[in-house]
């Protein structure tokens, strides 16, 4: 088992995510980059993109967020996105039925989510 | 003597509020669960803001800080957001929070600010009336409750940052009602801009700040971060204040049912011995004639 680092995904409107991963790949914005346990402390701004969760050389988690920041300490990784939707368990159709029903930047980020899936 | 179809219809009439204020309490205490649970699931977030913010303020030089952090030298005009409800029956909420605006707008005109409120629900903006008739910069209404998504409260943020940096305002307030328990709501003001900066949190103390990484640096993070914590901190406001709305009205309607209970009992009881006397007298008057005969 390899050494483990502590995920926390946080939107406004509740924890996302919170478990340990072997590595995470975030979306910066200058670009991905991956973080494994014991990484230096970095605070990142993030662009729209995918955030990768990776196991046993696998990606196991992908959830598309829309911006916001990640804070890398020696107690984890901590990622703070306005919206966030997980790839893997939404359907495209309900995303899409989702952005029907909301306005401005949230359908916009639905659409693209929908498009993603 | 009140007559007995008047009693009657009087104790109608109280039954069916009371039916009404308790169906009310009942839906408010239904919706209440939903709304603390956002509230609730909404503080982590919020947490981690300040936290974040608090350790890059400790880092920026405060004269060359963004001025969304530390507010304008020349403070002149003021900002309040208030936070009410949309709808009445719940209680003091509104009128508590209309107090404390009346009382920050007096202290804040005393030394020397010129005013402008931002009316958040209906409530407020009715009960201060022509008082801030003529310091009204924004409102808006019916994006509390069941619709109330991130996107409004950025929209709100977004704003307040645009008449700040058009120098409308120099400093910004936020007074709304805080959900402590279901019995329980605090008026709470918070400072925005220039934004409140908790205590700094362990990772300083931790003396990990030196080695701190920034992509792609401080003063570009911190920018991108502050308009982010002003609509985190309105969103957070806003779930509060509704959930907080919702408690209130189930604890008034709760002991607006409980009156209605007692005021039933009372009307009964008069309509009983009414009811009673009439009977005596009509009684007297067959004996006294039988007597008479």
């Amino acid at each position: 088992m390899a050494e483990t680092t502590q995920l926390e995904l946080v939107t406004p409107a509740r924890v996302m995510l919170s478990k340990s991963v072997e590595m995470v790949v975030i979306p910066g914005s200058e670009g991905l980059f991956g973080v494994l346990a014991n990484h230096a402390p970095v605070l990142a701004n993030l662009q729209r993109g995918v955030v990768e969760v990776h196991e046993g050389g696998k990606i196991i988690d992908r959830i598309m967020i829309d911006g916001g920041v990640a804070d890398v300490t020696a107690h984890g990784v901590t990622i703070l996105a306005e919206r966030a939707e997980n790839l893997d368990t939404a359907s495209s159709q309900e995303v899409r039925e989702r952005a029907l029903s909301s306005t401005g930047v949230d359908a916009e980020f639905l659409n693209v989510v929908a498009e993603a899936i | 003597m009140p007559n007995l179809k008047d009693l009657k219809t009087r104790i109608n009439s109280v039954k069916s509020t009371q039916k009404i204020t308790s169906a009310m309490k009942m839906v408010a205490a239904a919706k209440l669960r939903r709304a603390q649970e956002a509230a609730e699931s909404g503080r982590p977030y919020t947490a981690r803001m300040s936290a974040v913010i608090a350790r890059l303020a400790a880092k920026s030089d405060r004269s060359s800080a963004s001025p969304l952090l530390v507010g304008r030298a020349d403070d002149k005009t003021h900002l309040l957001v208030i936070v009410s409800a949309d709808k009445g029956l719940c209680g003091g909420f509104n009128g508590s929070i209309t107090r404390a605006a009346r009382k920050l707008i007096a202290e804040k005109q005393a030394s020397g600010h010129k005013v402008l409120v931002y009316v958040v629900g209906r409530k407020a903006g009715v009960a201060l009336g022509s008082e801030i008739a003529d310091k009204i910069f924004s409102r808006i209404e019916g994006v509390q409750g069941s619709h109330l998504t991130f996107g409004t409260a950025s929209e709100i943020g977004q704003k307040i940052i645009d008449g700040f940096e058009a120098e409308t305002f120099d400093s910004v307030s936020l007074l709304y009602n805080r959900f402590v328990n279901a019995i329980t709501q605090t008026v709470t003001h918070t400072s925005l801009i220039p934004a409140e900066v908790g205590a700094t949190d362990e990772t300083v103390a931790d003396g990990l700040t030196a080695s701190y990484e920034y992509e792609p640096d401080e003063a570009e993070i911190l920018s991108a971060l502050l308009p982010r914590n002003l609509a985190t901190q309105i969103f957070s406001a806003l779930l509060e204040s509704s959930a907080a709305e919702l408690a209130a009205r189930m604890t008034a309607m709760d002991n607006a049912t409980r009156n209605a209970g007692d005021m039933i009992d009372r009307l009964t009881l008069v309509y009983n011995r009414t009811r009673q006397a009439n009977i005596t007298k009509e009684l007297i008057e067959i004996i006294s004639g039988a007597e008479a005969l």
